[in-house]
């Protein structure tokens, strides 16, 4: 239930060494060596200035768990909306907006990125489409794909692969596609439209880039469009067609149909946030494998039974969240564990820092399964905006370790590890590429 | 329809005598129409987060009956505050046996 954010205490302020505090005033997350490797940066933050303000973003930094839970908590002074709203194509906005109207068929405004009391209703309306128990359905058939991308990567024969780009962008895409309905074989052209989708919300675009990644979206869209019309004519049982013809139903019971934009923009962001993020939870998957001594063993100690297994991906995903910052923005001014935000300020919720916040979990960057606390993580944000397909991440996710494990071993980096270049974004931490070496099992 | 009667208590202690309560209902859609503190049921009732625990009086346990295995999972999250009568009350829904359930909601889990 949303609840307005209450001020009953301050918690206290740490001091900074020398090299903590120049990193403090001249560092910036859109400096893309601290994307890569942020966590000194939010270290620095989060004990001295929890909520500090990045001037060369323009936006509040939340880098406290606590701070982060009583903002999610309050969707009314902290607007999804207006913040979503800000950060999309931040300063080009008009220009995007404009493009997309020209040439994608139509500006689409993001339907579930909204306020309550629309929030609840469009919400309502997409969450029993990845409940828990539907998912475990789903995992036989989720299983039959997984298993089918990462033998068709040990099918080349040389013992080697693109982890990202072989492994997990495929898989996530092809699962997505078959629950909504798409055609299948898209996988280069639908990753290409999924990071230009995200890189809206990234904050590193220039005009130029902005307008290539318009131009995606654009061709994206009207692909969406024309799927939907068929669908529209002729049912299917798939998502898009639950989409185009589902109802709302508002407080005093009586229903409406969703519009066509709203749909538009829900088809898109199932697509997206289907695929995007959860490949780079199992692209994480294969950096910790490769990189981190004892975790493959650990994985493999793990793999048969369910329990540890689940402890094992949500402490992965606590890790090495792959979301690392959303947006909000104050509809009033308001003060925050002692730091005074003004109104109509951008706000971005650092899910990275929150998960590693040590007054929530010990030594942060142990791996340990046995957290009794392991659901408090953030990674999939929290409040009325939870992450809506978190059982589909979270079964993905789990569903590769157990293939890796079943059909690999001697997970190698073929690359040095100061080599991985991520993908220039506030609001995702992705790695772009990642080629490992391995033997068949 | 059946009128039933439940007793939540919150997680501030206070409990909550809920009358008329519709058959079918989920203890999660119970709780949040009613404002009591402590069920936020952030993802809508999918057994997928665990913001909807509660405690289930242990008169009623036999009756209620256990979580099953997806639920299981998501208690096992919370595992510092989960107990022998813990379940998710998105998972419990309303019927004229439970005609009267008591439960508690428990506390989140711990920093």
């Amino acid at each position: 239930m949303a609840t307005q954010i209450t001020q009953d205490g301050i918690s206290a302020r740490q001091a900074l060494t020398g090299a903590q505090e120049r990193l403090l005033k001249e560092g910036s997350l859109a400096d893309t060596a601290i994307q890569a490797r942020p966590r000194e940066y939010y270290a620095a933050m989060r004990r001295a200035d929890p909520i500090h303000f990045d001037a060369r973003l323009g936006s509040w930094l939340v880098t406290r768990h606590e701070d982060i839970s009583a903002i999610q908590s309050d969707p009314v002074t902290f607007s999804v909306q207006h913040g979503y709203s800000e950060q999309q194509a931040r300063g080009m906005r008009n220009e995007f907006e404009t493009y997309l109207r020209e040439h994608g068929g139509g500006y689409f405004p993001d339907a579930i990125m909204s306020d309550p009391p629309y929030h609840t209703r469009i919400r309502k309306l997409m969450e029993q489409a990845f409940t828990a128990h539907r998912v475990k359905a789903l995992e036989p058939r989720i299983t039959e794909i997984v298993r089918g991308v990462i033998a068709e990567a040990i099918a080349r024969g040389d013992g080697t692969c693109d982890a990202v780009k072989d492994i997990a962008i495929p898989l996530t895409i092809r699962i997505i596609v078959e629950q909504l309905g798409l055609d299948p074989g898209m996988e280069e052209k639908i990753s290409r439209w999924s990071v230009a989708v995200t890189a809206q919300i990234g904050a590193m675009q220039n005009r130029e880039t902005m307008l290539a990644n318009a131009a995606q979206i654009a061709e994206l869209q009207k692909y969406l469009i024309a799927k939907m019309k068929a669908r529209e004519a002729e049912p299917a049982e798939d998502m898009i067609s639950d989409l185009v013809h589902a109802q709302v139903t508002n407080a005093d019971g009586s229903t409406e149909k969703l519009t066509f934009a709203e749909a538009v923009s829900l088809v898109r962001a199932t697509l997206i946030a289907g695929n995007d993020t959860t490949a780079t939870a199992i692209g994480n998957l294969f950096y910790v494998l490769t990189t981190r001594p004892g975790m493959a063993e650990l994985l493999e100690s793990v793999v048969d039974d369910e329990r540890q297994l689940n402890r094992f991906i949500e402490e992965h995903l606590r890790n090495e969240p792959p979301v690392r910052a959303l947006s909000r923005m104050t509809t009033r001014e308001v003060v925050v564990n002692g730091t005074t935000i003004p109104s109509h300020a951008h706000l971005l919720l650092v899910y990275g820092s929150g998960n590693d916040d040590e007054t929530v979990f010990p030594e942060p960057r142990r791996f340990d399964i046995t957290r009794p606390n392991l659901g408090r993580h953030v990674a999939f944000g929290g409040g009325p905006h939870r992450c809506i397909g978190l059982a589909l991440a979270r079964m993905e996710v789990k569903v590769a370790a157990r293939e890796i494990v079943r059909q690999m071993k001697n997970l190698r980096l073929a690359i040095g590890e100061e080599e991985i270049r991520y993908t220039p974004s506030v609001a995702t931490r992705t790695i772009e590429s990642l080629p490992i070496t391995f033997e068949k099992r | 329809m059946a009128s039933l009667t439940v007793t939540m208590t919150d997680v501030e202690g206070r409990t909550h005598a809920l009358e008329d309560v519709e058959d079918g209902i989920s203890l999660m859609e119970l709780g949040r129409r009613n404002g009591v503190a402590g069920i936020m049921g952030d993802c809508g009732g999918g057994c997928a987060c665990a913001t909807c625990h509660v405690y289930i009086g242990e008169e009623w346990w036999e009756k209620v009956g256990g979580p099953d295995d997806v639920e299981f999972a998501m208690l096992d999250m919370v595992a510092d505050v989960m107990r022998d009568n813990s379940r998710l009350g998105c998972q419990v829904r309303m019927s004229p046996e439970l005609d009267g359930l008591a439960v508690t909601v428990a506390p989140a889990s711990s920093a």
